[in-house]
């Protein structure tokens, strides 16, 4: 028997021995879930909270109807001052504004991509509670090294992706996914005297326009 | 720079609490950095726990979490090894420090890896990782700001969220000048974190190895999630070709959901955000995504011998937040240094000991004035200061088998008491005689100041009010006498 395994079944007799388990098979207990699963804010004020804690946590937020979203992202790039974009292959080729040099990534090379100054993904899911956006990394929010290299992010996040607490997010996975970052904010550290430092490793700047489809969020 | 010697944080070798903490209370540097430090993080944690109105539900159901993911630990390891392995990942079994460092080693040499990045983790410092891996020719890049800020300026942690928390802007500076070589550096903590981007960067795109701890392992799907703040994390996770995760086995929870009650508690807990800026989240390996190759090394080292005691089980619910250290009197003062261990605080108190053997950190136990406070904050509920006191009767009961102790003046003293408090006409005349003993040391102003002999330790540090006129029960008979 190799080294781990016989530690493997040490560590496993030594748990059997003070477990009420019986035969390894787990049943889930099921103890109260008192707290709050579904928000209480309606789809306008659920919106205006998302960009709220968006911005508390020092992101950008642009705003804009369905119709204006491919005009909205050329602005958005035309004003970072950025010229080369990385972009996963599965955004809709409206989102390539024109004038941008595009990098579309399948398997781009580490080396080109932290050449790249900014990103434009999608998203699975915004979190209004803690200004939260959810990446699955599907094909239109892109591998993890995309959205990490660039020191922009530009993300688009649709009202209806909004959801107003965290177990609402879970409750919306149709599946449990495979990979998931939970980003809020851009990257930051405190570990200088607590002070709050805006960008470290990952991109310095995080910029999100939400999509106010279907009426949600126009309120005013 | 101070120039005091290191602090020892190794168990079987550090001095007793009293005495390591001696240094730390006389450098007024160190505890006004620790009380700043300490100050901004608790003012940030109580704003977003008030925000939040269904905090106690929350920590109720994540105790019960914690609970269930203990209770059925040996299933649930199980359960992740055979999801992680189906989707790539390769598991390791390690009984202690010694066989995790020999597994680490094993997969760096197959690597051909002299190089590796690091993710801040407590448990690599549990097992003294990194002098093991340079001392076997292994380069390790730490990659979080203050584990660089340690690891640049041969520092020990003196927390387990913010390990450089005792560390100032100053001596950061003149760290990093000195070791990158940057003799204009500013001492603004913006230009200090440019620095350290700029001397990892190139080292994250290079390092095809990486470690890495876990925050959580999901038994569901044999997924592991890493919280951090810089991104430095997230480098790692992704850029290199191999993977080695340590994690200790109590990490587990059953199911991916129940990071929606976990997430919610540790970043306001641990920093005082509704959220970290960066949680990753991956399932063995992705073809295309990140590392290629991914090994898990789940570490024992004590932690199942904790598990089966009943009443010291709870110390494993433990997410490792630090709110108990930041808020715990005793911490604040001293630091995190003189609990001799890298977990240091409340949580250490009552780890460390546990995870050593009973006969090292004996004075752990008693480093604290059991005010509870760590508790209440603790988004566990872990009842620390039950634990100190029953991990105080072990040390003890331990000291009273010692035929050396029938003769010390601690223990001879608890003997008397103990037939004194027991009869109550011996309590009343010793209450009449210490009345009258304790007069002749009792000052004007109605305090003792100093006491002679084995009740000076006492004094020394703490006046001690004297002895009230009446006692409550002559006054209580006196009263029902008057009312009649």
């Amino acid at each position: 028997m190799s080294p781990t395994l016989a530690a493997r079944a040490a560590i496993l007799t030594k748990l059997d021995a003070g477990s009420s388990a019986s035969g390894g098979a787990i049943r889930a207990e099921s103890f109260p879930r008192d707290y709050v699963r579904h928000g209480s804010l309606d789809a306008d004020a659920r919106v205006a909270k998302m960009i709220e804690r968006l911005r508390e946590y020092d992101a950008e937020v642009a705003e804009c109807a369905p119709e204006n979203l491919a005009f909205e992202i050329a602005a958005q790039l035309g004003r970072s001052g950025r010229k080369t974009f990385v972009a996963p292959a599965g955004v809709p080729r409206e989102w390539l504004a024109a004038g941008f040099d595009w990098k579309i990534d399948g398997d781009l090379d580490t080396e080109e991509i932290e050449h790249c100054d900014g990103v434009l993904t999608a998203c699975f899911c915004g979190v209004a509670d803690s200004g939260t956006i959810v990446l699955h990394h599907s094909a239109a929010e892109g591998r993890r090294v995309i959205s990490l290299l660039p020191d922009w992010h530009l993300c688009v996040l649709r009202a209806s992706q909004i959801v107003e607490t965290l177990p609402e997010y879970f409750d919306r996975c149709p599946e449990i996914p495979a990979l998931v970052t939970w980003i809020s904010g851009p990257s930051a550290t405190a570990d200088i005297e607590m002070t709050r430092i805006k960008g470290v490793h990952g991109p310095r700047f995080l910029n999100v326009v939400v999509v106010k489809e279907q009426g949600i969020g126009n309120r005013d | 720079m101070s120039h005091a010697p290191q602090p020892i944080l190794d168990p079987a070798l550090a001095p007793p609490f009293p005495q390591a903490a001696l240094p730390m209370l006389r450098d007024p540097q160190l505890r006004k950095n620790v009380a700043h430090a300490t100050d901004v993080i608790q003012a940030k944690r109580a704003r977003l726990v008030a925000e939040k109105p269904d905090w106690q539900a929350l920590r109720a159901s994540a105790s019960r979490i914690r609970d269930e993911a203990l209770e059925h630990l040996a299933a649930y390891l199980e359960q992740f090894e055979a999801r992680c392995m189906e989707r790539g990942g390769v598991v390791h079994w390690a009984a202690d420090a010694a066989e995790a460092r020999a597994i680490i080693l094993g997969i760096l040499r197959e690597e051909n890896a002299s190089e590796v990045i690091k993710i801040k983790t407590m448990t690599s410092a549990e097992i003294r990782l990194n002098p093991y891996l340079q001392a076997a020719g292994v380069k390790v890049f730490e990659t979080d700001l203050a584990e660089i800020i340690l690891q640049l300026g041969e520092l020990e942690p003196s927390h387990i969220v913010v390990p450089a928390l005792h560390v100032n802007r100053s001596q950061v500076r003149e760290i990093f000048a000195r070791s990158m070589g940057l003799s204009d550096l500013s001492d603004d903590p913006q230009a200090l974190t440019a620095a350290a981007r700029h001397y990892l960067r190139r080292k994250f795109l290079e390092i095809p190895t990486a470690i890495s701890g876990a925050n959580f392992l999901i038994a569901e799907t044999g997924a592991v999630a890493v919280v951090e703040s810089e991104g430095n994390g997230r480098m790692c996770l992704t850029l290199p070709r191999t993977l080695i995760t340590l994690a200790g086995i109590e990490k587990v929870l059953p199911r991916y959901s129940d990071l929606e009650v976990m997430l919610q508690l540790l970043a306001r807990s641990a920093t005082g955000e509704r959220m970290n800026p960066y949680t990753s989240l991956w399932t063995g390996v992705t073809p295309g995504d990140g590392p290629q190759r991914f090994h898990v090394v789940l570490l024992d080292n004590g932690r199942s011998a904790i598990r089966a005691r009943e009443k010291e089980r709870q110390t494993l619910r433990c997410i490792r937040c630090g709110a108990c250290m930041n808020a715990c009197p005793v911490y604040r003062q001293t630091g995190g240094h003189a609990y001799g261990s890298v977990y240091p605080g409340p949580i250490g108190a009552i780890l460390t000991p546990q995870l050593s053997g009973m006969q090292h950190a004996q004075s752990l136990p008693f480093a604290s004035s059991l005010c509870g406070v760590c508790y209440e904050v603790c988004p566990v509920k872990i009842n620390i200061p039950e634990i100190l006191i029953d991990l105080r009767a072990q040390v003890t009961n331990q000291e009273r088998g010692k035929a050396a102790r029938f003769l010390d003046p601690m223990y001879l003293g608890m003997r008397v008491a103990n037939v004194l408090f027991s009869r109550s006409w011996l309590f009343h005349a010793a209450q009449w005689m210490g009345r009258i003993g304790l007069g002749v040391f009792t000052r004007k102003d109605g305090w003792i100041h100093s006491l002679p002999s084995i009740a000076a330790k006492w004094t020394q540090t703490r006046d001690l009010r004297g002895l009230p006129q009446q006692t409550f029960h002559s006054w209580w008979k006196q009263r029902k006498q008057g009312s009649r």
